[in-house]
């Protein structure tokens, strides 16, 4: 395994618990099963430049959603961002500017509803937390859009051939409810994952309330493939990763921002997270969740349609932590 | 006097937000209602209000003992151990008895013999004390392991002598005291990262300082330090809430400058359980 080979030498044992759960994590995840060999329709990829997080990103955003040609007239949308920390000022959370572009861009495209909502992994606040990071004062009204998927009411869902350990997981209505999943994700390395883009973000799907604050059933049931099946229980996505200002170095909350002036979108999370890889100088095919969701041999170049700008004109290389220097795109 | 008969849910329950959710019918979840009730014991009591939470929370306890913390979900979790920390007439003995029994049986799952055995094979001798998880077959971490610390000092309390209650609470404060972050204070339990020091959080700093109640010396006074410190600048209700119980769980009357907004049902019941002369480390310790 390409990412296992990488990720040996992080911690000794004792350091992995003294890091706590996601430590934890790493010493249940020696296995990236493999997918069985199969192909996956060629999906498509926006690659588009944004200069900054200024008005001119509402059209831009809107023009990249609409190039995609969803049908979201009088559907019920959710879209997730990634909401970490209590500050305006980092590139830990995803830009209020771009979730709201997105949250317009789809009401314009005709959605019945778009709602944003987020479960946050570590902080409890999430009222506060949006607020401290520039939501209420970005989104008009943003209570009244908006639902803390750690409180949400919940049900349980199955899992059809897990990837992880988990058989299965509960759930927030609101999410299980929607017509299409948009994960509005941050381009950042990854301190376990090496990376944490659109699929990473479904993580902040999982209950707090239920499974509590991390929620450490995900890392005892291996990060990486925990990631798979939230990917797997929801066909019906778009993603929309926020790189304008993302993260290098030690992510997704310890890095330094980095600017990459870009923004990637398409319907196939796995095809957006891959050339974002790129984009940030990292080899897609040593991404463990990467690997398992669509196999080595359907993350080449090749397998996705660019649309936009092309990747080595937008390629800007996120310095990687020692641990993960392994994953250098050559 | 906050209202809490109009936030109620007709379960009995209180959702954890009140504003747009309750207008969207937001459920009854265990926590807000332990909180609820907890408040309205340490001020002013509804008595109806109030018997409608503890009907709620009887509606939901578990045969084995624990209480979930929602209607739809089929386990028992930590919110056992805030269930444990109601008052003795809410909850009856016997109910009280099988909470106790359940938090007993529960630990982080590094600390389970299956771990420790495989760390053992892997020359690891670091020690793991027990404390308590969020969710079953999960890792301990600090806001549960708080509760569950408080909960069996209130069975003490109330029961007499029981070393295996009480080695389960210096477990948990060992644990506790072993997660504190080079700050000083606490975040969820992770307190260093690929060999960097994380940073704590206010309300976990506050929920830490109220289960290390009657614990002194160089450590705790660097974590009152570090809550008076976080109380300078925090701006959140749950936050402020848990640093001035957490502070007053030493001694020590603290205020804030900020009048923070009382966003959820959780924030208005921390907020009122902060003002009251009560709190939840001296119900626990008696």
């Amino acid at each position: 395994m390409h990412a296992d080979k990488h990720r040996s030498p992080l911690m000794t044992r004792r350091q992995v618990l003294g890091a706590g759960a996601a430590g934890l994590a790493l010493t249940r995840c020696g296995r990236a099963p493999q997918v069985a060999a199969r192909k996956f329709p060629v999906s498509s990829v926006s690659i588009v430049k944004a200069s900054g997080y200024t008005m001119d990103v509402y059209d831009t955003v809107y023009r990249m959603i609409a190039d995609h040609s969803l049908d979201v007239r009088g559907k019920r949308i959710v879209l997730k961002p990634n909401l970490v920390e209590y500050d305006a000022n980092t590139a830990i959370n995803t830009h209020p500017t771009i979730v709201h572009a997105t949250f317009e861009a789809f009401r314009k495209l005709g959605a019945a509803d778009v709602r944003i909502a987020e479960g946050p992994g570590h902080r409890r606040g999430t009222l506060d937390l949006a607020d401290a990071a520039g939501y209420f004062s970005t989104v008009a009204k943003f209570e009244e859009q908006f639902t803390d998927l750690n409180t949400d009411a919940v049900a349980k869902r199955t899992i059809v051939e897990p990837v992880s350990k988990l058989k299965s997981l509960y759930l927030p209505h609101t999410v299980l409810d929607c017509d299409l999943l948009v994960s509005v994700a941050k381009m950042k390395t990854h301190h376990w994952a090496g990376a944490t883009l659109s699929m990473k973000n479904l993580f902040g799907l999982v209950p707090g309330a239920v499974y509590g604050w991390p929620k450490n059933v995900l890392h005892w049931a291996g990060i990486n493939e925990s990631i798979v099946d939230l990917h797997h229980l929801f066909p019906k996505q778009f993603a929309v990763v926020d790189g304008i200002i993302g993260m290098e170095g030690n992510g997704p909350i310890q890095g330094t921002p980095k600017y990459a002036g870009v923004l990637v979108a398409g319907s196939d999370p796995a095809g957006v997270d891959a050339t974002c890889c790129r984009v940030m100088g990292i080899d897609p095919k040593q991404i463990s969740y990467l690997q398992m969701a669509r196999g080595v041999e359907n993350l080449g170049e090749g397998a996705f349609r660019q649309t936009g700008e092309r990747i080595a004109s937008v390629r800007t290389n996120f310095e990687l932590v020692e641990e993960w220097k392994g994953i250098r795109l050559g | 006097m906050t209202d809490w008969k109009t936030r109620q849910n007709n379960d009995g329950g209180w959702a954890y937000d009140y504003s747009v959710r309750q207008a969207r019918g937001g459920c009854s979840w265990t926590e807000p209602t332990v909180y609820v009730l907890l408040a309205q014991a340490a001020a002013e009591r509804d008595g109806a209000s109030f018997a409608g939470g503890v009907r709620f929370l009887s509606s939901i306890a578990r045969s084995d003992g624990g209480f979930s913390p929602q209607p739809g979900v089929e386990e028992s979790t930590w919110v056992t151990a805030l269930v444990a920390l109601l008052p003795e007439e809410a909850l009856g003995a016997q109910q009280r008895h099988r909470a106790i029994t359940w938090l007993k049986g529960v630990t982080g799952q590094e600390s389970g013999w299956r771990y420790r055995f495989q760390q053992w094979r892997n020359g690891d001798p670091q020690e793991y004390p027990e404390g308590w998880p969020w969710f079953p077959g999960a890792a301990a971490w600090v806001t549960p392991t708080s509760m569950g610390i408080l909960a069996f000092e209130r069975a003490l309390r109330r029961g007499g002598a029981d070393s295996g209650l009480e080695d389960r609470v210096q477990s948990g404060k060992k644990f506790l005291l072993g997660r504190m972050c080079a700050d000083g204070g606490w975040n969820h339990g992770s307190n260093r990262a690929l060999g960097r020091d994380g940073d704590s959080y206010p309300e976990t700093t506050g929920i830490a300082l109220v289960a290390l109640n009657g614990v002194g010396g160089p450590q705790i006074e660097k974590a009152k330090a570090a809550a008076r410190r976080h109380l300078t600048t925090c701006r959140t209700a749950e936050g402020i809430a848990w640093l001035r119980m957490g502070l007053a769980a030493h001694g020590e009357k603290a205020e804030s400058a900020v009048e923070p907004v009382c966003r959820t049902n959780m924030d208005t019941a921390l907020m009122a359980m902060a003002s009251a002369e009560r709190n939840l480390a001296t119900d626990a310790r008696g």
